[in-house]
């Protein structure tokens, strides 16, 4: 079976500034992967890159095996099937809650109303947040702002979302329940990659994990593997800081 | 006999056989002003919308980024001449050059507009630019995650949000043109001024005709800005929202309480 998304030797610079070097991976269908790392090992840019945010300056990105960086690729088209979810929610402020849960369905998938009010409705209550529709972004907490987010990205019914620290800019006691919705969508198998500082996130729900440091993917593996027998020194120590 | 009258005698004798004559002329002033601001809107918001479209050296092809900042360049020659000259000179360098020069005789209306659109269109390009620059770029990330084409964020996410930061701008824009189109008067628009000028050219009452300008002026602008404050806050909403019930909702809630 042919992998959802397969990056191979993906290279990423700005300028001079190399910032990845020979990405490999492979996403199968309801693979739930944490990727993690320090701050600035280019876990982020890894994610902008799979999503055409960032341009790859080299490598290759395979989704269902067609190579998306091909000049003919319709962007717009692939990110409506990988999915994206920002640390800073990025909802759209001139819009409520419902509208921004339609809207992409209504322009980008051509929905109707009717059957897009329904879809965002559905995804709404799955993340808790329909009695919210007619709430301004503005006036949600953090927690709630990142789920009526994640219900954006699933009402586009993708088939690959990715999170980039869903919760890094929320208090502590709003990761709780963005936390718990990912964790139901893994469940039920939405295929997803998560960069994440939450370890828990990455031990208990993600069934592979990819260890980052200075732009290399410098260790992968099962996560009873990476967190219970690291081969690198690198990524004991890395563990060592952050579970201490 | 008028130089026998005191200043209130005088106002009352100046709106009772001109007072027609300073509505019409206001009616004129507000026409052009209204009118101007909003072809001008639409002139900067193309503008605007041209000078921040996004190039990709890798992507897009050569004909595409040549033709692009083509238009970019030429967007740019036309802000920098009509904001850095003088609207009255304008007036007269278009309706006297466009003949002399290209024999296009402009009916002094059609000049008048033109003027003033074209002068107000080149202070909007650069309003809206700084408008849509300012939009959290997290927004159009936003957008494009969902799929949405350039075009479509622009329509959609960016342009709204856009409009409502520079409404303030626009609301500006509308006043300075109420005022400014008394320079009109160079191309024989009879506005508001012309009036004033053609009155107290004729009674010799020119603090009286003034007086009563002025405050035909500034009930238009103090109204317009009052309309505008209005209009700004019907689109911000209101400051809560309510809680869906069960009926938007459906049997979910059942569940639920909240
Ligand atoms: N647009 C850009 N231009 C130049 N350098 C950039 C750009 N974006 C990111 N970088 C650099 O790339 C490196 C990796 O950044 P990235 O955001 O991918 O790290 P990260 O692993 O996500 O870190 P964090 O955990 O802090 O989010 C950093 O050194 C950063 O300064
Ligand atoms: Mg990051």
């Amino acid at each position: 079976m042919t992998p959802i998304l397969e990056l191979s030797h993906l290279e990423k610079s700005f300028g001079n500034h190399v910032i990845l070097r020979d990405i490999n991976f492979k996403v199968n269908a309801k693979d739930v992967i944490s990727v993690i790392g320090a701050s600035g090992s280019g876990k982020s840019t890894m994610l902008r890159c799979i999503n055409l945010l960032e341009i790859p300056s080299g490598g290759e990105i395979l989704f269902h095996g067609n190579p998306i960086l091909d000049r003919k690729n319709d962007i717009p088209d692939y990110r409506t099937k990988v999915g994206m979810v920002f640390q800073n929610f990025n909802l759209f402020s001139n819009m409520s809650v419902l509208e921004n849960c339609m809207v992409g369905q209504i322009k980008v998938l051509k929905r109707s109303k009717e059957e897009a009010k329904i879809k965002a409705m559905h995804f709404l209550e799955k993340v808790e947040m329909e009695p919210f529709i007619n709430a301004k972004p503005r006036q949600l907490s953090g927690g709630q702002k990142q789920r009526v987010a994640i219900a954006r990205a699933l009402s586009m019914e993708p088939e690959l979302l990715l999170f980039d620290e869903p919760t890094s800019a929320l208090d502590p006691l709003m990761v709780g329940e963005v936390l718990s919705v990912m964790k139901t969508l893994a469940r039920e198998g939405l295929t997803m990659i998560v960069v994440t500082h939450e370890m828990s996130f990455a031990r208990d729900v993600s069934n592979y994990v990819v260890y980052m440091d200075d732009g290399y993917i410098i260790e992968e593996g099962s996560p009873d593997k990476l967190f219970n027998n690291p081969n690198q020194e690198k990524t004991k120590k890395f563990l060592a800081t952050i579970l201490s | 006999m008028i130089s026998e009258m005191n200043f209130f005698e005088r106002i009352i004798y100046i709106l009772q056989s001109y007072g027609m004559s300073y509505l019409a002329g206001a009616g004129t002033t507000l026409a052009i002003a209204i009118v101007a601001t909003i072809i001008g809107c639409l002139i900067g918001f193309a503008a605007g919308v041209v000078q921040t479209i996004p190039l990709n050296l890798d992507r897009d092809s050569k004909v595409k980024v040549f033709l692009i900042k083509a238009v970019q360049t030429f967007l740019h020659m036309y802000v920098e001449l009509f904001r850095g000259t003088p609207m009255i000179v304008q007036a007269v360098f278009i309706y006297y050059g466009l003949a002399q020069i290209w024999g296009i005789q402009l009916g002094m209306w059609q000049a008048a507009f033109l003027v003033v659109s074209v002068n107000t269109g080149a202070y909007m390009a650069e309003s809206v630019r700084g408008g849509i620059i300012s939009v959290d770029p997290g927004q159009m990330e936003g957008a494009k995650s969902i799929g949405m084409n350039h075009v479509q964020s622009m329509m959609n996410v960016i342009l709204p949000q856009a409009f409502r930061n520079i409404l303030p701008q626009i609301g500006n824009n509308l006043i300075i043109n109420i005022k400014d189109t008394s320079v009109l008067s160079v191309i024989s628009i009879v506005d508001l001024f012309f009036v004033h000028k053609s009155v107290s050219g004729a009674l010799y009452t020119y603090f009286e005709s003034a007086s009563i300008v002025m405050l035909i002026y500034l009930t238009m602008t103090v109204s317009v800005s009052r309309l505008l404050r209005l209009f700004e806050k019907y689109l911000d909403g209101s400051d809560n929202y309510e809680l869906a019930n069960h009926m938007d909702i459906g049997n979910q809630m059942n569940k639920k309480r909240l």
